[in-house]
């Protein structure tokens, strides 16, 4: 009967965790933010409540005057609508400040900004009124009721009613009400709600006002129940985030259920804890959200919902790095030096910042180049810091070994808790290491069983051959050698993390961070190249980590916490996570580093660090993605290409040079050795499609589709629109499931993912061209041939000259090569994809639509550029509108209408076919018969 | 007969220095249609949702009732009863079509029932998600969308993107009559050139961001040469 008291307990936090993550899906679904932020205003919301009831109103700005008084406790349902009219207004600043000028960004960055204002808030909270918990008086009724022998508090279960009753109400609201369906108009199209005379930012102002008020409704109504702490109520945002997700950031329904679930198994463990005493002393309520989330987006998840935005920022540009020599030679100098003219905390303050930027560079490889948004690295950093302790300490592993096992322990867990990023991209990822760092600092670096106690966990100094590396105490304090052994490190390090951005690998992260459909279809092992990401960071996050601990001779809990880790992602993200100076920048900024220690003596920060930090995150999400490198980068760019002497040229110049042949032709010249349509004889069957079904749900998008190609055959699959065209494409790489045999070169490939799919000699491009705009053509085009470099058949065009430099010339690309695909016009980034597609040398390539956005002599270009393709012994299956394209080039068509294949033949007799001409022309089954 | 929407010297693009479209001019006329042609990538798409507001002119000016519109509002356009229907069709897919059509209702404007009367076959879809219809369906409720906004002056984008040629013939006298019957001037973007001449008053063709022909439509119709050469001769002669 006990466990059932213990769950009716729960109901208290779970209905915080329902309230907030009511509000995460009305701000998500009214302005795609996922506002990390979300618990802070319910702490926000507490003081408020807690200082109104003793007479005073809080102003929650550091250098003001803690609170002004006013004349007396307004009551208990005054102070309580006060409170949320104040948190209703605060949302709506938020969102004018904050996230209205984000309005068009990626969600990744909306919810980087939240965790700007998470850190504000929460640092200004403290500043103000310091971290002492507050008590306030009940508001429920505070009777215990006892039926059937279970006590039942009746304050849990009034606030659990009161706020499944907000829930419903908000979903009869939502429902009902003009500006309900408003919102979920606005919500799936930005674009058709302006068109359609509606205010997307109304919207989205009313709805921010509304969330904050119901998070703010959590913070009143809890505050009597769990001791107002700012830390504490901030982190209520991990299992309401866990929430909102099992409702797919969208439902209401599902997420206030998931919440209470929640609460009540974290009520329940607290008291297993006790009475079990095999489970850990501390930390398992935090292991509940850290589960769910696994396991929802293990077995269910799917990708959350987009806003069909008008455009959409990317993370920053993340430089090449050119010339290496030239920064490590002067930037291990200027370290050494550094380290030489300094002396006590200085000397400690530029050894941190060695330590830190390690960190920083964890997080560009994870964040910079591979896209992925880790909370983490700090709690991988203090696993490795706690693993230590336990190599060095417990077991007497000596010292180069002791260092590396840790930093291979973290990246054990790193890798672990990047296995959903596998299935899922984007937020999920930062959701789900915010609960793994939260869940690692309770149940490990807080439980007093694991963690060495009050004392800390003891690590021992480094020595090597003798050598005493420590960083030494008392007067010794800090060592040089200690230092130096981190400039080397470093040096080891952010060499190898050049090294990446310059390899293969490097281009592979890069590739998938931009557009993960396309790298796939470039022949990247996507799961793996995201997981290689998590554990190299959480490698170099783990390095960090024991060099901290040796920093500190001791891994305490107070040094990896889960907020710091929020705090010191924000300075990573201000220095520029994109690239390995932001990296090393980062280690400067960040607190214990050299510009903190300096400025800490002039000004004492205390928690005005966190609040600048807070700030500078939104305004370099808002303004400068690349970060305080960004800019230097772009001189050094200007600078390279002044000395470099290139010319510069419009970037209208190059628009349209491609077609030049085309000039030649109609001028009489020598046309490309382009073969007329039936010349070659065809060769063996390389793709053979049979019995291919496809079906979305009860749809069925492509039924019994069934053709063969053969080698260097040029075959059209053309059919009126919606005939599934591209999902048979999609289906036959990989793309979409499907039923029925897909043969290529002989081997059934269904079944087999995307990527393998290319390696086996296939190659395709996308309807929506699905290029990485911030790279180069020649970037671009070389991603591709990640698909020719596993084996398996492809074709060979290297018998003469560089495959590549043909690839170029064939295309018509080489006066482009080193341009951002940005800048191109659609043609050009049209001939780039097709390039991307033929760099990983396939048999067989399916092309989407691609003289879409072309003009119809630009269609013809493209379809001689494709015969010259053809004569190096490429299959190609072309899909496109353009009939004119298809009849002219195609050595056969086969047409598709309503997911079958209803036709199969050379163009002339396809022309002449009357159920073509039904498909296409005909209104028997056209499914737009006017009444007329 | 004083213009009900004119752009004078319009330039409209992405970037500033960098304009898709330069010194554009156009003047509309109430219950006239003006196709909009010109080959791919000459800025047809871009003048339109810079007229509409979806995005800032670069400079120049749009007037309606000769009063300037401000820069980069869509709230001001559409206030005006300027009115686009993108080319991507823009529908809330998860939402019916009623819903769709309910959102744009106005107190004492088009009733839904007057929209379905132009699109007859969508009563039946009145009550299917907008994203389960067939792609002519969808074309003819994002028109529709438009129209419960009583617009004086439509501005419709490749309506024929991603649909069979036949849809398009039965769609286009419907944007012929929408103007006769409610007086709106029409802008049509078309890459079906003789289909969009067919109903038109009016052409203006575009090639590299510059007008290259503004003339009355059966000028066109009457020596298509002209409009050949429009495309052709401009394409090649950026080629030399």
């Amino acid at each position: 009967m006990l466990h059932i008291g213990f769950l009716l307990l729960g109901l208290g936090s779970g209905a915080v965790f329902a309230a907030l993550a009511v509000a995460l899906v009305v701000t998500y679904r009214s302005s795609g933010v996922v506002n990390f932020g979300t618990g802070a205003l319910a702490l926000l919301a507490a003081y408020f409540y807690a200082f109104l009831r003793k007479g005073e109103l809080l102003i929650p700005i550091p250098g003001f005057d803690r609170s002004v008084p006013i004349g007396g406790d307004p009551g208990m349902i005054p102070s309580i609508l006060i409170t949320l009219v104040i948190s209703a207004l605060f949302g709506v600043l938020l969102y004018l400040v904050v996230f209205r000028p984000l309005r068009n960004a990626a969600p990744v960055a909306k919810a980087v900004a939240s965790i700007g204002v998470l850190l504000i808030i929460q640092a200004a909270i403290a500043a103000q009124v310091g971290t002492q918990a507050q008590s306030v008086a009940p508001i429920l009724p505070k009777d215990v009721v006892e039926l059937f022998g279970i006590r039942i508090p009746v304050d849990r279960v009034w606030f659990a009613a009161i706020i499944v009753a907000v829930g419903v109400l908000l979903t009869l609201w939502f429902r009902f009400t003009r500006f309900g369906l408003a919102t979920r108009a606005a919500a799936e199209s930005e674009k058709g709600a302006l068109v359609s005379g509606l205010s997307p930012e109304r919207i989205a102002v009313a709805n921010w006002a509304i969330s904050a008020a119901v998070a703010g409704l959590a913070g009143i109504l809890i505050a009597p129940i769990v001791p107002v702490v700012p830390s504490a109520y901030t982190l209520f945002i991990v299992p309401a985030l866990a929430a909102a997700l099992v409702g797919n950031l969208t439902a209401l329904g599902p997420a206030i259920a998931a919440a209470f679930a929640i609460g009540m198994l974290q009520s329940e463990l607290t008291y297993l804890q006790s009475l079990w005493t095999w489970l850990p002393a501390n930390g398992t309520a935090q292991l509940v959200p850290l589960v769910v989330i696994l396991v929802f987006l293990v077995f269910r998840g799917r990708p959350l919902p987009s806003r069909g935005a008008i455009v959409q920022r990317s993370l920053g540009r993340a430089p090449r790095p050119r010339n290496l020599l030239i920064p490590a030679v002067a930037g291990t100098a200027i370290a050494v030096i550094a380290l030489l003219v300094t002396s006590g905390g200085t000397r400690a303050g530029v050894i941190f910042t060695l330590v830190y930027a390690f960190l920083g560079l964890s997080w560009v490889v994870v964040t910079g180049y591979a896209g992925q948004i880790s909370l983490a690295q700090l709690a991988l950093a203090g696993v490795s810091a706690f693993a230590l302790n336990r190599f060095a300490e417990g077991w007497g592993v000596p010292f180069p070994f002791a260092p590396l096992l840790a930093a291979l322990a973290a990246t054990v867990i790193g890798v672990l808790v990047g296995l959903p990023a596998l299935r899922i991209r984007g937020l999920p990822v930062a959701i789900v290491t915010l609960a793994l760092a939260v869940a690692v600092e309770a149940l490990w670096f807080r439980n007093t069983d694991w963690n060495g106690g009050l004392g800390g966990a003891p690590i021992g100094a480094p020595t090597l051959f003798g050598i005493d590396l420590g960083i030494g105490s008392g007067e010794a304090y800090p060592r040089l050698s200690f230092g130096l052994m981190c400039v080397v490190l470093l040096l080891v390090v952010g060499l190898g993390v050049a090294a990446l951005r310059r390899s293969r690998l490097g281009a592979a992260m890069l590739a998938v961070r931009a557009n993960e459909r396309s790298a796939a279809a470039a022949g990247i092992a996507v799961s793996r190249t995201k997981i290689t990401a998590f554990a190299i960071g959480a490698f170099i996050a783990g390095i960090g980590g024991a060099l901290l601990g040796y920093a500190q001779t001791l891994a305490t809990a107070d040094a990896f916490t889960a907020i710091g880790g929020l705090g010191l992602f924000a300075t990573v993200y201000i220095a520029g996570v994109t690239s390995l100076a932001g990296g090393i920048v980062a280690g400067v900024l960040a607190p214990g580093g050299i510009l903190y220690t300096v400025l800490n003596d002039l000004f004492s920060l205390g928690y005005w660090y966190d609040i600048v930090a807070g700030i500078g995150l939104i305004l370099t999400v808002i303004a400068e993605p690349e970060g305080i490198v960004g800019p230097w980068h772009r001189m050094v760019d200007r600078l390279h290409d002044r000395f470099t002497q290139q010319p510069e040229r419009a970037p209208e110049a190059y628009d349209e040079s491609f077609l030049d042949d085309a000039a030649a032709v109609e001028s009489g010249g020598p046309a490309v050795p382009a073969t007329p349509a039936t010349a070659a004889p065809f060769g063996d069957v390389v793709l053979r499609v049979d019995g291919l079904g496809v079906r979305y749900g009860g749809v069925v998008a492509v039924e019994d589709a069934s053709f063969d190609l053969r080698e260097g055959e040029i075959v059209g699959l053309i059919g009126p629109n919606g005939a599934g065209k591209t999902t048979l494409v999609d289906a036959i790489t990989g793309f979409a499931p499907s039923t029925g045999r897909i043969e290529l070169l002989g081997r059934d490939v269904a079944g087999v993912k995307p990527h393998r799919r290319m390696w086996a000699g296939m190659g395709r491009t996308f309807q929506g061209i699905e290029l990485y705009e911030d790279l180069t053509v020649e970037e671009n085009v070389s991603v591709g041939q990640e698909a020719g470099r596993h084996g398996g058949p492809h074709t060979d065009w290297s018998q003469d000259e560089d495959y590549m430099a043909r690839l170029f010339r064939v295309l018509k690309l080489d006066d482009v090569r080193d341009r951002p695909v940005r800048e191109l016009s659609q043609g050009h980034k049209q001939l780039v994809s097709v390039a991307r597609a033929l760099a990983g040398r396939p048999r067989v390539i399916l092309l989407d639509e691609p003289a879409s956005g072309l003009d119809s002599t630009e269609s013809a270009w493209l379809g001689r550029r494709l015969r010259a393709v053809r004569d190096y012994g490429v299959t190609i299956l072309l899909i496109d509108h353009d009939m004119g394209l298809v009849l002219e080039v195609c050595d056969r068509v086969v047409v598709l209408d309503l997911g079958t294949v209803i036709a199969d033949g050379p163009p002339a007799v396809i022309r002449a076919d009357p159920k073509v001409t039904a498909a296409y022309l005909g209104t028997t089954h056209s499914p737009v018969v006017t009444g007329s | 007969m004083s213009a009900l929407l004119e752009c004078r010297g319009l330039d409209a693009g992405y970037l500033k220095g960098r304009p898709v479209v330069r010194g554009f001019d156009v003047e509309l006329q109430a219950g006239q249609v003006t196709a909009l042609l010109g080959p791919n990538g000459a800025g047809k798409t871009t003048v339109m949702i810079t007229v509409a507001g979806l995005q800032p002119s670069l400079d120049g000016e749009v007037l309606v009732d000769g009063e300037a519109l401000a820069r980069g509002s869509a709230r001001a356009a559409a206030r005006k009863g300027v009115v686009l229907v993108p080319d991507d069709r823009a529908l809330f897919t998860g939402l019916t079509t009623r819903d769709n059509l309910a959102l744009c209702r106005r107190r004492g404007g088009t009733t839904i029932d007057e929209v379905l009367d132009f699109f007859p076959s969508l009563r039946k879809r009145i009550k299917v998600e907008a994203g389960k219809l067939s792609g002519g369906e969808q074309q003819m409720l994002a028109v529709g969308r438009a129209l419960m906004l009583d617009p004086r002056v439509l501005l419709i984008d490749e309506l024929s993107m991603g649909l069979a040629p036949v849809i398009v013939e039965e769609l286009l006298p419907i944007v012929r009559r929408v103007a006769t019957e409610t007086n709106a001037a029409v802008v049509l973007v078309e890459q079906h050139v003789h289909l969009a001449l067919d109903v038109a008053d009016h052409a203006v063709v575009l090639a590299h961001g510059a007008t290259v022909l503004s003339l009355p439509a059966a000028d066109l119709r009457a020596d298509p040469s002209v409009l050949e050469n429009a495309y052709m001769g401009e394409t090649s002669a950026a080629v030399r």
